[in-house]
């Protein structure tokens, strides 16, 4: 019998075999960002470098616990998220490196970026509202606020606060206005919902289309890949939708003597190169690769996202919502105050 | 014989390899800090709690009537289609719970497309209609038992309340019920744990079960030490279910009359009845969600995308195979120790825990294992095949665990003194008598292994090596970036994946 389960065993040994290329002309990456776009660009790199990309994908939290737990070992090289709350964690966890790169600095603008050189951003994904251009004219919807007004009673579509846009759209507020407004806003929010969030930001944008709500607070991307989609499904929503980009006011609520808007609120993703990477020539390779135009011309028509390189325009289809003009907050209050922006979600009763 | 009753100090071993994951999530307030506890014991759990035992109560409750329901009208009756319905009532199994969660939602959800087209006043994205997506596709877990208790070993009860006057119905509750409870309870338990550990579908819904609380401290709050506090908390709610599910056990009533019941004919609307009621939930849990499939997957299907997803599928058969070996091997040791050293350790019981717990979770614990054997002997384990299918080891042994002791537990005891009399050591006993007689019983166990782990995602998806993409991560990536319709394709496969070893396993019981 016990002869029968030894062919198990080289199996296991096979399994256990650390599947680490010896030679040097790798790059090893953990990414949170799971397009078709990435996964193009990173055989251009291939192609164009010679150097092999190596990629796991997941979640950015199992990313960092799986960084954590391998610690020097970590044969990662490259560090993508999708989120700017998550880069600096990464980098307040020592598991980025500080690179000072004259490329990169060019390539990347200032408040995108770590000022130590631990992660730079690639691109911005903005956090706006779309709206029935049958029900709602566009200047009714210039702030934030304007989605807390009773016009808009029974209208409000978005997805549960599960989720980190939701999430660093409150940190970005709690940064600008403190916890208490933010969380007067979220209030404001969940008495306008025009049903319990739920889904995803296409379903929110579905919902417009089937009347469900007039007014929908969703991501830049979703709404241009709906804008691009060919699906007989989408095409009432597509028909019915146009776009706002609210601005951030420095104060909250009451009366307001000055509307001193700052911008609309964006999030980015970036990357760093890994603490202990161990093909660190390479690794800046792929970085300063990905903030080239080719990169960011990809990233701005295939995956519908707004370029961070100067001179590289967003896609046609982001360039009809208007000119963006983004928040520059320290990107790294994102992070900081998320575990707050939780906080106030919950008590605000925003499921 | 008290030698026997020691423990062998390799099994205490290996149930403590099992068990080391979960004790990392246990021991948590010993060794992680937790900055936000308060607010996550007086904020998010109350909230959490509640609508955690209330999509149980009513999961479980509904899956219990379907299942039970079901398993009844096929072993006690002749129907239209009952020959069918007999064997295709466990299909629903092959889909993965997320995967019909966001099938159903795309049908009848707010947007849904047969929403719209019947306009009807409700959507399924709700808690009661969330419970009813699980129930159906979960239900099997009861009915393939019941169906097994049904149909052998109460024939002589039966025959007995039905010369004494009692009536269909009352056979059922007062005979065939009380009778086939340990069986109920067992699938009831296993509806359970799949309920609690599911994180996808309910985020997609946007229900706070204890799960999404798990996520929402570890990714909204940064603050992996609650998330672990509250893994403890769903490991303790887990121990309950286990003590309850035991007790259900205990007092059950056997029998040795071992011929099968025999069929009733139904007649006039009784007739239809039987079969529209099985019909229903053979149509919602199984072809209605896998014909939107297969509808999505012919539309969105080409070359590219092929090209993607035949790689991922030898991966996913690859690490199934893998893991249904290694679990297997762990199972048949456990089981050695149970029946030839009488081992009732505890610690041996509770290595079979971590099929509640969600893989993230457990995927924290291996890690955290894994990370700390690297830093003592600098040997990378974390990204090997290996650590991934000890991982599925740690998470699925439950399921391997469950067949092999109730095959055991039919072989007599007479069989194991007779080997041993002639002078066959234990272990010479049980690979030479007890192993052999197991076939049917090994083959459930790495099927049930196989089909989970071509299901299963988190633990894939954290603790996988590089560019080892499989059907279940295809299908995350593609959801994730909200293109359903794209998913369908390898969502095909995994059912497909999914459908042999359910079929087997069906034939397998039969015979059994």
């Amino acid at each position: 019998m016990s002869r029968k389960w030894f062919w198990v065993m080289p199996l296991l040994v096979l399994a256990c075999k650390a599947p680490q290329a010896k030679d040097e002309k790798v790059v090893n990456v953990y990414t949170h960002r799971h397009y078709e776009t990435d996964k193009q660009l990173f055989s251009d790199f291939e192609q164009k470098t010679g150097i092999r990309v190596n990629v796991v994908m997941a979640e950015d939290d199992d990313l960092l616990s799986r960084l954590e737990a391998e610690g020097a070992n970590s044969p990662a090289d490259v560090i993508i998220t999708a989120d700017a709350g998550r880069l600096g964690l990464a980098a307040q966890r020592g598991f980025l490196k500080p690179e000072r790169d004259s490329v990169l600095e060019a390539n990347v603008p200032e408040h995108l970026r770590d000022p130590q050189g631990r992660w730079f951003g690639f691109t911005m994904r903005a956090r706006v509202v779309a709206y029935d251009k049958n029900k709602v004219k566009p200047e009714e919807l210039l702030t934030y606020n304007d989605l807390c007004s009773p016009r808009f009673k029974g209208q409000i579509l978005v997805r549960p606060s599960e989720h980190v846009y939701n999430q660093s759209l409150v940190a970005a507020m709690i940064a600008h206005w403190g916890a208490d407004s933010a969380q007067k806003w979220c209030e404001g929010i969940v008495a306008n919902l025009a049903r319990e969030p739920k889904g995803s930001d296409t379903d929110q944008l579905l919902a417009i289309g089937e009347g469900l709500g007039s007014v929908a607070i969703v991501n830049s991307y979703y709404i241009g890949k709906l804008m691009k989609s060919e699906d007989p499904a989408r095409q009432k929503a597509k028909n019915a939708i146009a776009v706002a980009l609210p601005l951030l006011q420095t104060a909250n609520g009451g009366v307001m003597q000055t509307r001193w808007e700052i911008g609309t609120h964006v999030n980015i993703s970036g990357g760093g190169v890994a603490a202990h990477a161990k093909h660190e020539k390479n690794a800046i390779e792929l970085l300063r690769f990905l903030s080239s135009d080719a990169s960011q011309a990809a990233f701005a028509d295939g995956n519908m996202e707004y370029p961070v390189k100067p001179g590289i325009p967003a896609s046609a289809i982001l360039q009809g919502f208007g000119k963006l003009t983004p928040d520059t907050l320290d990107l790294s209050m994102l992070g900081k105050y998320n575990a707050d922006a939780v906080k106030a979600l919950t008590a605000a009763g925003w499921r | 014989m008290k030698h026997m009753r020691r423990v062998s100090w390799p099994i205490l071993a290996l149930a403590l390899l099992l068990l080391a994951p979960l004790l990392v999530v246990v021991t948590a307030p010993l060794h992680s800090n937790s900055t936000e506890w308060s607010f996550v014991l007086h904020g998010l759990l109350p909230s959490h709690l509640k609508e955690t035992g209330l999509l149980l109560v009513i999961a479980v409750a509904l899956a219990v009537i379907f299942g039970t329901g079901s398993a009844w009208l096929v072993s006690a009756f002749r129907f239209p289609g009952r020959d069918l319905f007999r064997w295709a009532l466990v299909l629903p199994l092959a889909l993965p719970t997320y995967i019909s969660a966001i099938t159903f939602a795309a049908l009848f959800g707010p947007t849904g497309s047969i929403r719209l087209a019947l306009g009807l006043p409700f959507d399924i994205m709700n808690l009661p209609g969330l419970a009813l997506v699980f129930a159906l596709v979960l239900f099997p877990y009861v009915y393939l038992p019941a169906r097994a208790a049904f149909s052998t070993g109460m024939a002589a009860h039966l025959d007995a309340a039905r010369m004494l006057g009692g009536g269909a119905v009352r056979r059922f509750i007062r005979v065939a019920a009380p009778l086939a409870r340990p069986a109920i309870a067992g699938g009831a338990f296993l509806v359970a744990m799949e309920t609690l550990n599911d994180y996808g579908a309910v985020k997609y819904y946007g229900i706070h079960t204890l799960t999404a609380g798990i996520f929402r401290a570890w990714g909204g709050l940064y603050d992996v030490g609650s998330a672990l506090r509250l893994s403890g908390l769903l490991l303790a709610l887990v121990l309950l279910l286990v003590w309850s599910e035991s007790r259900l056990r205990r007092r059950a009533l056997h029998s040795t009359a071992n011929h099968a019941t025999e069929r009733i004919n139904l007649i006039g609307w009784k007739r239809i009845a039987a079969s529209t009621g099985c019909g229903v939930l053979l149509f919602a849990g199984f072809l209605l969600p896998v014909g939107a499939i297969i509808m999505d997957a012919f539309r969105t299907a080409d070359l590219p995308h092929l090209r993607i997803v035949i790689p991922a599928l030898g991966n996913t058969l690859l690490v199934g195979t893998i893991a249904a070996a290694l679990t297997l091997a762990v199972a048949i040791a456990l089981a050695f120790s149970e029946r030839h050293q009488r081992s009732r350790s505890r610690l041996v019981q509770w290595a079979g825990l971590g099929y509640a717990v969600p893989g993230a979770v457990i995927a924290l614990g291996v890690m955290a294992l894994a990370g700390w054997i690297g830093e003592q002997t600098g040997v990378v384990l974390i990204g090997t095949l290996g650590l991934l299918a000890y991982a599925f080891t740690v998470r699925f042994l439950a399921l391997a665990g469950q067949p092999l002791r109730a095959g055991l537990a039919q072989q007599q005891r007479s069989l194991d003194e007779s080997a041993r009399l002639l002078g066959a050591s234990p272990l010479r006993t049980f690979m030479r008598v007890n192993v052999p007689l197991l076939r049917p019983a090994l083959m459930a166990a790495a099927l049930l292994v196989l089909m989970e782990v071509v299901k299963e995602l988190p633990l894939t998806m954290i603790l996988r090596p590089f560019d080892f993409d499989t059907l279940s991560t295809r299908v995350f990536e593609l959801a994730r970036i909200e293109q359903w319709a794209d998913a369908a394709l390898p969502a095909l496969l995994i059912v497909a994946c999914g459908l042999v070893p359910v079929i087997v396993l069906d034939r397998l019981l039969e015979r059994s």
